[in-house]
């Protein structure tokens, strides 16, 4: 496939956060400061793309060889805990400024749907180690957009009159879906 | 015993319905909603997984020891969905499709670590499957009204049956993904305004929104502390 | 140390029966779930395409290697104890992801008996319509190759759905490329 398609697809057509539904917890709860937004975004895509290797390399060496493809579910997300537990200790001794920067999003990271999402669904679409990489980087990169999108909207959003029921999570949602309205537009130009 | 069992199990329902007021558990909130039947799906295999894994973390919580709890959590947990997805391929096949990923991604659904680390971990085995059963059942009725809601304007059926009058056109946009994102907004809003509605009748201070994502569930605010420090 | 012991032994102990209880639940549905397959994805499509073959075409499937490794699972249909035709599935991208579609050859000449849908992810109400009746009838009898009717062929798209009639057309096509590749081999098995 296309590897510019491919961007175009993740990042605008099947925006991982507006077309499939995936990582929204972290899309409310961290959207509302520009810089918290930025952390995230960018944790999220290092975890993810580390994350896309190692499923993808355990999915072909080990779950397919043994046949035990029913455990990936298992098998991915106790690798998913354990790398973000390695990549948290490394960074906190060899990169600290990086740490510094990341570090309390990465606990945060495990129970985000976006991570075992995407290498779910990489292995589903049956890609290759490269195209699968390339997807993970675009379809973060996608989030980390909508996420910075998000955060510049409701930053706005503070000094504006909200009804007070629609206050915090319910305006954001809406927000998201005029947001996901625009997003359809991209529809037709990639699958 | 009975009264108490009752509580655990009808604060789901209502007072700390899962994704509505706890607002966790958000993306197959949004995403299996298309229809009134594969969310009443997704909430029939969530009740499955919450209830059990409430059960056996109950049961086994003293045995762990605190530091790999988290990680016992998980184990436990992705046990059960695995389980859930052998037996919904073998039972309910059509439904499986119908989810598609999002039966697998019920183990980093906030629900289940949230229960386990706030719920299961501290109490016996009965209250911590009745809290799993009530959390699940509330969770199953949220998700089944906000498809029902989709459906009925997206598509004019309800559990796939014609509802509406020939001459309604269906709005696609319902069940596309901004229908969903506006949907559950306005029932946030609206149970933010029924509430603010009933404290005032009570003579109560109206309570603040509640806050959104997991950032205000338990596993991962407690595992956010210890970074933080 | 005691505590590590204790915390390696509870985690492996905890992996152990897990593994345990997961592998024997996969042995007892097994047979389950690969009926469930066949009888909820290619069943329909199958009865579509051959509404009056003697035989049931799931039953008698076989999968045959193609030059370039992939294998096909080719189903056969019966009538009056002959061979008139062999159904294969095939995908190709759509609006909204892949479109499968059983496609059915006559075995007798070179045309199609018909199609069915058997996955797909188009929009609702709009790119769905290509799984209609209106729509997969106008294959029946068409003979090789199948062309959309702006691309010289018969097949007329549907309108609003360009993109997943494209789809549905690509994969018939596909489809016809593998048959044609495999005829020799596929005949000789049944006839």
């Amino acid at each position: 496939m296309d590897i510019f398609q491919l961007f175009i697809s993740a990042i605008f057509v099947n925006n991982i956060v507006l077309a499939q539904y995936l990582g929204n917890c972290p899309y409310l709860g961290c959207s509302k400061e520009r810089g918290v937004a930025f952390g995230m975004g960018s944790a999220v895509v290092f975890v993810t793309i580390m994350a896309t290797l190692f499923t993808w390399l355990i999915q072909t060496f080990v779950l397919i060889p043994f046949g035990i493809e029913y455990l990936q579910t298992l098998a991915f997300i106790l690798v998913i805990a354990a790398l973000v537990q390695f990549v948290e200790m490394f960074l906190k001794k060899l990169i600290p400024p990086l740490y510094k920067s990341l570090g309390i999003f990465l606990p945060l990271i495990t129970t985000n749907c976006c991570v075992l999402g995407i290498a779910l669904l990489v292995q589903r679409k049956q890609y290759s180690l490269g195209t699968s990489l390339a997807y993970a980087l675009a379809s973060t990169l996608g989030f980390m957009l909508a996420l910075l999108l998000m955060s510049g909207i409701r930053e706005r959003l503070d000094t504006c009159r909200v009804p007070k029921a629609l206050k915090g999570t319910p305006i954001a949602l809406i927000m998201a879906g005029l947001m996901s309205l625009a997003f359809m537009a991209f529809r037709g130009m990639a699958a | 015993m009975p009264g108490t069992l009752w509580k655990e199990f009808s604060k789901g329902l209502w007072k700390e319905l899962p994704p509505f007021r706890l607002v966790l558990g958000l993306c197959p909130v949004l995403a299996v909603t298309k229809s009134a039947s594969t969310g009443l799906g997704m909430g029939m295999a969530v009740i499955f997984v919450l209830a059990l894994s409430n059960m056996i973390i109950s049961l086994v919580r003293n045995m762990i020891p605190q530091k790999v709890r988290i990680a016992c959590f998980i184990v436990i947990s992705a046990s059960l969905v695995v389980a859930v997805e052998l037996l919904m391929q073998a039972y309910a096949y059509p439904l499986y499709q119908s989810l598609g990923i999002f039966v697998p991604l019920i183990v980093v659904n906030c629900i289940i670590l949230g229960r386990a680390e706030a719920f299961a971990g501290k109490n016996p085995v009965l209250p911590s499957l009745a809290d799993g059963l009530g959390m699940g059942l509330g969770y199953t009725l949220s998700l089944t009204f906000l498809g029902a809601v989709r459906e009925l304007f997206g598509a004019g059926t309800l559990f796939g049956a014609p509802v509406m009058p020939s001459a309604f056109e269906p709005f696609a946009f319902m069940v596309e993904a901004p229908g969903a994102f506006v949907c559950l907004g306005l029932i946030l809003a609206s149970m933010n305004y029924l509430n603010a509605h009933m404290a005032r009748r009570r003579g109560e201070e109206e309570p603040e929104n509640p806050r959104s994502g997991c950032m205000a569930c338990g596993a991962c605010s407690r595992a956010n502390s210890p970074a933080q420090q | 140390m005691a505590s590590i012991l204790r915390m390696v032994a509870v985690l492996s102990l905890l992996c152990a029966s897990s593994g345990f209880l997961l592998s024997y639940l996969k042995m007892t549905t097994a047979g389950r779930i690969e009926e469930q397959v066949l009888t909820y994805v290619q069943g329909p499509a199958l009865a579509e395409v051959f509404p009056d073959a003697e035989n049931v075409p799931l039953t008698e499937r076989h999968a045959f290697t193609l030059p370039d490794g992939r294998s096909v699972t080719v189903f056969p249909a019966r009538k009056d104890g002959k061979l008139y035709g062999v159904a294969m599935e095939n995908s190709a991208p759509g609006f909204g992801g892949d479109i499968s579609v059983i496609t059915g050859f006559d075995a007798s000449r070179d045309a199609l008996i018909g199609i069915g849908i058997t996955t797909m992810k188009e929009t609702p109400g709009i790119g769905t319509q290509v799984s209609d009746p209106s729509f997969t009838t106008q294959f029946r009898g068409v003979s090789l190759p199948v062309a959309l009717s702006s691309g010289g062929g018969s097949i007329d798209a549907i309108s609003g759905a360009t993109i997943s009639s494209t789809g549905v057309v690509d994969a018939v096509a596909r489809a016809t490329e593998d048959y044609e590749t495999l005829k020799e081999q596929i005949l000789s098995r049944w006839q």
